[in-house]
């Protein structure tokens, strides 16, 4: 039987008047790789910075294996092993890449007192095998020493990922991860993305189904900050909500008028 | 060793010429400056490292003159004793106030910092009165021990302990720039949601970084009020609170090497500018302007990426290009 690790119960959202995100329920099992997707404004992303903290919900709970995580702020949720990524491709601008991906390497594999940041020193791990390995992995190792800010889109998209994935997160929440980047980067990153199904659990929201039509094994379609359809890619593709609000096919009235 | 004297070779080159200097410069103009350029470096790290820009540097300054003030006026007459007893005092108060103030965004901690320094003004002037005798201040230059190996009280060996002094403090800042505190603290200026979703404290690292700034600050307070012999309110006064910020632009915000640069330009041009002219913050104003109109990377941060490359021959200067310096 598969172990619940997150579990987002009745989950609301409002901003003013606007419900952002309205009684939502999901769940996401050990080792699932489920996606999350919706047309712009669908409340994705704002469902997503409840999992991980960045918002409070007004209504519902949320739960990471049994223990509610609801009020924890997103430092205490990324100790318990729960790692994103943003729609807005973020990292440390001007530091270099290997810096980058130190400070994520470090908080996940050492004891990040003041007093340990404090006393040591970022070349020691400079060339630590796992930075290494995740350099050649993203294919970024051509880059390593350059500052972020100098590095294209593509690059600092997978510079964002490799941060997250190094860390060895227990969950893995990614935040458009795709967005922005051109075919052959897309392949790249879901090759890499691909290595790590059946060692983490991957939620991944996405605009554009095609994207991860060959990636995710479950999804959760949203609309108007609701839940419209979850379950397999082609049960989600056909459900008439779905196809009414993400591709305006209404099939109701097609069956009426061929009927009249 | 040959990596050690890498290490250091740039502040020893620095501080080296400032001792040279020593011989045809006057000796309170080269005093004044290293003590200036410790005094802005807490405000330098602060502004550059960290994304805080301080109006309330005098305040921590303060802490520091009258801490030494208050030990070589009421208890001990020795200045190393003194000192230490302005750094602790600087150490204290920052890490009272910090919890605090650390919490606020850059401009309202610039307000309440300079709030601060208005507090400590009229606390040393009027509250405090009975003890800091007023705005007579405190004097003892007379009660200054004379102690081995380097008499303080004489200007020329205040002027080598300020030197060791200063490169120590360099050093520090040197070593904070290649630590994992250091980029935690550029992390937390540049993208502090990205940092506190790596599961760093954006509010441990902030207040980390303002106690060591500030302590460095007091320490400089400390150096003052030693090198004097006597401490008064005015060192905290409110209308001088925007200098270290002034000299910070001026040499060049963040870089490790712009606190000297910009402490040197800015005394020099006092000094020189008002023989001469009246109202010579009118003309560092204008500096300023332009420094900022220019690309705000300030003298030392407009000639660092030129003499990499005379240093490394034209390598690519990439590191340069950033922040980290």
């Amino acid at each position: 039987m598969s172990i619940e690790i997150l579990k987002a119960s009745s989950v609301t959202k409002r901003f003013g008047a606007m419900v952002a995100v309205n009684r939502v329920d999901f769940t996401l099992y050990e080792h699932d790789v489920a996606g999350i997707i919706g047309s712009n404004g669908a409340g994705k992303t704002t469902f997503f910075n409840l999992l991980t903290g960045l918002f409070a919900p007004e209504e519902g709970s949320i739960l990471h294996k049994g223990v509610d995580v609801t009020r924890m702020t997103p430092q205490q949720r990324v100790a318990r092993g729960i790692t994103r990524t943003f729609q807005l491709t973020s990292t440390f601008d001007t530091l270099s890449v290997t810096d980058n991906l130190v400070l994520a390497y470090y908080r996940a594999f050492h004891k990040a007192s003041m007093w340990n940041l404090f006393f040591t020193k970022m070349k020691r791990f400079h060339d630590e095998p796992k930075i290494i390995s995740i350099l050649e992995t993203f294919d970024l190792l051509p880059v390593r020493d350059r500052m972020v800010k100098n590095l294209s889109l593509g690059e600092k998209r997978r510079l964002e990922i490799a941060m997250a994935v190094l860390a060895e997160p227990e969950v893995l929440l990614l935040d458009e991860p795709l967005a922005g980047l051109a075919e052959s980067e897309i392949k790249g990153v879901l090759a890499v993305l691909r290595r790590h199904i059946g060692k983490q659990t991957i939620l991944i929201v996405e605009h554009k189904i095609s994207h991860v039509q060959d990636f995710v094994q479950r999804l959760m379609v949203m609309h108007e900050g609701r839940v419209i359809a979850e379950g397999g890619y082609e049960e989600c593709l056909n459900h008439p909500e779905v196809r009414k609000s993400y591709w305006q096919i209404d099939d109701s009235a097609t069956e009426n008028s061929s009927n009249g | 060793m040959v990596n050690a004297f890498k290490w250091w070779w740039g502040i020893l080159l620095a501080f080296g010429m400032l001792a040279a200097a020593r011989f045809f410069l006057p000796l309170p103009f080269v005093n004044e400056v290293l003590i200036f350029s410790i005094y802005t470096i807490g405000c330098s790290f602060l502004l550059g490292r960290v994304g805080f820009i301080s109006f309330g540097q005098p305040a921590y300054l303060a802490f520091g003159a009258y801490g030494t003030a208050f030990y070589l006026f009421y208890v001990g007459t020795n200045p190393y004793v003194g000192i230490l007893a302005g750094v602790a005092c600087g150490f204290i108060c920052a890490s009272i106030v910090g919890p605090l103030f650390v919490r606020l965004r850059s401009d309202y901690f610039a307000l309440v910092n300079l709030a601060l320094a208005v507090i400590v003004f009229y606390m040393m002037q009027k509250v405090l009165a009975e003890y800091t005798k007023g705005d007579n201040g405190l004097w003892f230059l007379t009660n200054i021990a004379s102690t081995p190996v380097l008499n303080l009280g004489r200007s020329s060996e205040f002027f080598i302990f300020a030197t060791l002094v200063a490169i120590a403090v360099w050093g520090l800042y040197k070593y904070l720039d290649d630590t994992i505190f250091g980029a935690c603290c550029l992390a937390t200026k540049i993208n502090e949601a990205k940092l506190q979703f790596l599961g760093y404290s954006n509010y441990k690292v902030r207040l980390l970084a303002f106690i060591v700034a500030n302590t460095t600050t007091a320490l400089a307070g400390a150096l003052y009020a030693v090198y004097l012999g006597s401490v008064s309110p005015e060192i905290t006064a409110a209308a001088r609170a925007a200098d270290p910020v002034v000299v910070t632009i001026l040499g060049g915000v963040g870089t490790l090497f712009g606190p000297l640069v910009g402490t040197l330009a800015y005394t020099a041009l006092r000094d020189v500018l008002s023989k001469f002219i009246g109202n010579w913050e009118l003309f560092v104003g204008f500096i300023l302007v332009f420094i900022m109109l220019a690309g705000e990377k300030g003298l030392w941060g407009s000639a660092a990426p030129w003499l990499q490359k005379l240093f490394s021959r034209g390598k690519a200067a990439d590191a340069m290009g950033g922040e980290r310096r």
